[in-house]
């Protein structure tokens, strides 16, 4: 792959700086692993050999007990299968995931009332919550989750931001005076008491929660992309593309865009990590997703509420100040990355 | 491009600031353990239809001040009774003295007991500062005296004649005459109170108040009732005509107004969002009538807005709110423990009682498909686990509600029980109505409809219940859907009739249960009435008639336990929990009765309601001596089954 001069000084620029690069890597590595959280943490068995057949249940339909020759028609619990296999001793097996637990099961302990403590024994590696389910599970797929959902919002976000922002910096006059009265009044719309009121009535779900979000975010980085645009605009290159009757799409595709991106990239980190702390808070608040999704807020409004169980809060707050940690080195590298000047006195 | 970067962070920097100031808000929630519906379906009766145009109808018939008309004429041979021979329920050791502080989640909106907003928890509290003519002693159930001496039943079984009480005095010093009980019919019926079911109420329930003199008057219900019935239904309370103007301006002006009151406390003072505090009548008028001796005995009481639970909490530990509801489990598990309760510092109670329990449970809408049949409502009854919700999440500390109408002495059918969790019964049930699929999910479908309900609710704390409940109906091939709602939002859509699956309570109370508000056809498949699941049977109908008629109560005590059966026959309601216990920790200066409470004890500690506690101020001194110096007093962990059924 042939790349840019320029852009490879920005990767090795990006990659020296370790704090950053390490944060990228441990980041993306964990992202990619909770694709495929259903292998991690699951009550569904990752193999079973029954009868000298193997199955494969994590994935696909659900897999009643009374296949595999227990007394009942509801799903298989793998977790007293592979019990029952062990004591049978005929050549059957279950092989569970690391944590065989899903987000969702209240999983009861004789004689002790949930919130249970960590225990290696249970395989309940950070305890569970008030409700009996793995902290554990719930932190993997409550992470999933934010960053799906903060990564959608910010490609929209983006996408609406950048395009008007663009137009307003590129085209000026009435579109870009109309544009920012329009801004100026939508900023000053309270997006967390419109949240709480739809909350109210109805049942955000996970996309209604990104378009409400997006309905008022979108204007946060319009301003950011209209100066950019405009200062680019009278630079000589694109008088030059002008003359030579490049279309407007062409000028700000081409020419003016890539030219921008910097500010954009720069503010990819930050606005990640707001996204995962704006869900966060929500689900704190109760306004975010719907039980019994499961949350790092939700997590954390169990913790506050029952802080004896540390475990609880413990752990969440541990992963959120672990990721959002990342999140910002991660950010911070990339601005020194793109930076035009490798040094920087302060006075 | 440094200072770029800065503004997504202090935009999240606001919004937390924000988030904080919104949980600040929205924090305060009242919880007694069981869920309650909002406040106005509290008393149970105003969803029921009010007819606004019956209230314009039937103006007062009272007299006015101006043209004073004759008196009617006492009827002869009027047999009088009174209820002196029950014994005291107040202790004699109790103490005047002493300030008590408490605390409310937020700040009510009015002090006005009727028209628009007045319908809030603090209400409650106020409307205990108003007696009416008759009490019930609570371990009895007998009438007792309160402001009238004796009373009298008319044959026709509607009329209760009423001595008052002449020593009766409003907190402002006026007496009490029967010329404030026709007030009250004038002021209830008055279209300035912006009060719809209460004109209803006192124009249909409540017909007719007549005064024979000053301190003699009938008061008249709409319809025959059984003796205890009616007499509940009458004791009506006196409205201060010299305090009160009517006019259309009422509402506004008397959001804030102290009205005087006849029990032993009234409003002292006011700051808004903040506190209200209240004092001890010196010489109130019942001091040492035989039931009020020996209670109200606190001086002063100050009740403080604390918005969040968890805050206020920190205040009780420290000293300052006197006691702490811990209905909850994890408070009187978990936080209820440390140095201050092993140290005798604050004292524990559960105490059992025996009054109606709050109907909890999952209210099916007949009328939305398929919790039409019969054989869903059954199936999806043996597919919701009660009892692993109260052994985990409830940690055993509640109980199995097992009917809808339970703790009524012999109205409740005691033979009835509800049915378990039990997936091959919910199975079998299933199969008979057609939903014998598995999706690849494992939940029944039916041509190609997956037997999904949703369950709507309104308390957040909740949640950890319900979890419990849709994980276990997976094995019986049920989807629940959770859906929480704002507690108000969600009781308006519930008696919007909107919901599929209502999970709520409503509030427990009365002498009898009530079957016409929530199951007959009149209120089914309407908006605003009580009959939340729609169903109607004419069979059913029937029988709730006959049961408002009846007059002998052991009639009504058969066909209540045969409406009761009918209703769980017809599976239209799941019952969840019952808490037949109250629980709280005090300070250890604050002193309980020998007996700590009564068999309708709802709270210990309540002030304007039973008011048996008292304030050792000597004591208080000794304790804060030994917290000081870290000495031990003695511990204790009261558990009270005197009334335990």
């Amino acid at each position: 792959m042939h790349l840019h001069p320029l852009t490879a000084k920005k990767i090795q620029r990006f990659k020296s700086i370790k704090r950053g690069y390490w944060s990228g890597v441990i980041l993306v590595l964990l992202m990619v692993l909770s694709c495929m959280a259903e292998l991690i943490a699951n009550s569904r068995a990752l193999v079973v050999s029954y009868n000298n057949k193997l199955y494969f249940p994590t994935y696909g339909a659900f897999i009643p007990g009374n296949y595999f020759g227990l007394d009942y028609k509801y799903e298989t619990n793998y977790r007293q299968l592979k019990h029952i296999f062990q004591q049978e001793q005929s050549g059957n097996w279950v092989l569970m995931p690391p944590i065989p637990y899903n987000p969702y099961e209240s999983n009861t302990i004789a004689g002790q009332y949930p919130p249970h403590a960590p225990s290696w024994s249970q395989q309940h590696y950070l305890g569970t919550d008030a409700a009996g389910r793995d902290v554990a599970a719930r932190i993997i797929y409550g992470f999933r989750l934010s960053m799906a959902f903060s990564m959608l919002l910010l490609i929209f976000n983006y996408a609406i931001g950048t395009t008007i922002g663009c137009l307003m910096g590129y085209r000026g006059g009435a579109f870009d005076i109309i544009f920012q009265r329009i801004i100026e009044i939508w900023s000053s719309v309270p997006t967390l008491y419109v949240i709480m009121i739809v909350a109210s009535i109805m049942i955000p779900d996970f996309w209604v929660l990104i378009a409400i979000l997006v309905f008022f975010e979108w204007i946060g980085i319009t301003w950011y992309m209209r100066t950019s645009t405009y200062k680019e605009k009278s630079r000589t290159y694109t008088l030059a593309a002008k003359a030579l009757g490049a279309s407007d799409s062409r000028i700000i595709l081409h020419h003016l865009l890539p030219n921008s991106i910097s500010v954009l990239i720069t503010f990819i980190p930050f606005s990640i990590a707001s996204g995962i702390t704006t869900l966060t808070a929500l689900d704190y608040l109760g306004f975010g997703l719907p039980p019994p999704t499961p949350s790092w807020g939700e997590l954390l409004r169990q913790g506050i509420g029952n802080l004896s169980y540390h475990w609880i809060a413990g752990s969440v707050v541990t992963a959120m100040v672990c990721i959002l940690t990342m999140v910002t080195w991660v950010g911070e590298a990339v601005r020194e990355s793109f930076d035009p000047k490798k040094f920087t006195y302060y006075e | 491009m440094t200072m770029n970067t800065t503004t997504p962070l202090h935009h999240s920097l606001c919004f937390a600031i924000a988030i904080f100031l919104a949980s600040l808000l929205l924090g305060g929630c009242d919880d007694s353990g069981t869920a309650k519906p909002p406040a106005n379906a509290a008393t149970s009766s105003p969803a029921v239809q009010p007819d606004q145009s019956s209230a314009e109808v039937s103006q007062p018939s009272t007299p006015s001040a101006e043209t004073e008309p004759a008196l009617a004429k006492l009827p002869d041979n009027i047999e009088w009774t009174t209820n002196n021979d029950d014994k005291i329920f107040a202790d004699p050791e109790a103490k005047r003295g002493g300030s008590f502080s408490t605390y409310i989640p937020s700040f009510p909106l009015t002090l006005r007991l009727v028209g628009p907003d007045s319908n809030g928890s603090f209400a409650g509290l106020l409307r205990d500062l108003q007696m009416g003519l008759v009490d019930f002693h609570p371990n009895t159930l007998n009438p007792i005296p309160a402001l009238a001496t004796h009373w009298a039943i008319a044959p026709d079984q509607k009329t209760v004649y009423y001595q008052l009480d002449p020593e009766a005095t409003w907190s402002d010093g006026n007496k009490i005459t029967a010329d404030d009980y026709l007030f009250t019919l004038e002021f209830m019926r008055s279209k300035h109170i912006v009060a719809p079911w209460y004109n209803e109420y006192y124009s249909k329930q409540i017909t007719d108040v007549i005064k024979y003199d000053d301190y003699t008057i009938a008061v008249v219900s709409g319809h025959a009732k059984p003796r205890d019935e009616l007499i509940a239904a009458t004791a009506i309370s006196p409205k201060p005509r010299h305090f009160h103007q009517l006019d259309e301006n009422w509402v506004q002006n008397y959001n804030w107004k102290k009205e005087p009151t006849t029990s032993a406390y009234t409003i002292d003072k006011i700051k808004k969002g903040k506190f209200i505090t209240f004092k001890r009548l010196d010489n109130w008028w019942a001091e040492n009538k035989k039931f009020y001796k020996h209670r109200f005995n606190v001086d002063k009481v100050r009740i403080k807005v604390i918005r969040d639970q968890n805050i206020a909490w920190t205040h009780f530990l420290k000293g300052e709110l006197d006691s702490f509801p811990l209905v909850l489990p994890h408070y009187w598990h978990e936080k209820a423990k440390g140095e201050l309760f092993d140290k005798g510092y604050i004292h524990k109670v559960k105490f059992y009682n025996d009054l109606p329990q709050p109907a909890a449970g999952m209210w099916l809408n007949t009328a939305r498909k398929p919790l039409d049949d019969i054989n869903v409502r059954q199936g999806l009854a043996h597919a919701i686990n009660i009892n692993k919700v109260i052994d985990s999440v409830l940690r055993g500390d509640y109980e199995r509600l097992e009917t809808h109408h339970v703790g009524f002495n012999d109205y409740s059918n005691t033979k009835i029980d509800p049915r378990e969790f039990d997936v091959e019964r919910a199975d079998y049930y299933f199969n008979q109505s057609g939903w014998s699929n598995f999706g690849s999910d494992g939940i029944r479908t039916k041509g190609g409809q997956r037997l999904a309900f949703e369950v709507n609710y309104g308390a957040q704390h909740h949640t950890d219940r319900l979890v419990v409940i849709k994980e276990e109906a997976k094995k019986a091939g049920v989807e629940l859907n959770l859906k929480l709602l704002d507690s108000a939002a969600s009781f308006k859509q519930v008696l919007e009739k909107k919901h599929q699956i209502a999970w709520m309570a409503w509030s427990g109370g009365g002498l009898s249960p009530r079957y016409w508000e929530f199951y007959h056809s009149v209120n089914a498949n309407k908006p605003q009435t009580n009959n939340i699941t729609n169903y109607s049977d004419p069979e059913l109908d029937k029988l709730i008639e006959a049961y408002r008629k009846e007059l002998s109560k052991e009639k009504r005590v058969a066909q209540a336990h045969q409406l009761e059966q009918m209703i769980h026959d017809s599976a239209v309601m799941i019952p969840t929990t019952k808490v037949p216990y109250t629980r709280s920790a005090h300070w250890a200066w604050l002193k309980l009765p020998s007996f700590y409470g009564t068999k309708r004890t709802t709270s210990l500690t309540s002030v304007f309601g039973g008011g048996l506690f008292w304030m050792d101020t000597e004591y208080k001194d000794v304790v804060e001596k030994a917290k000081k110096e870290g000495n031990p007093l003695p511990s204790r962990t009261i558990v009270d089954d005197t009334w335990r059924r």
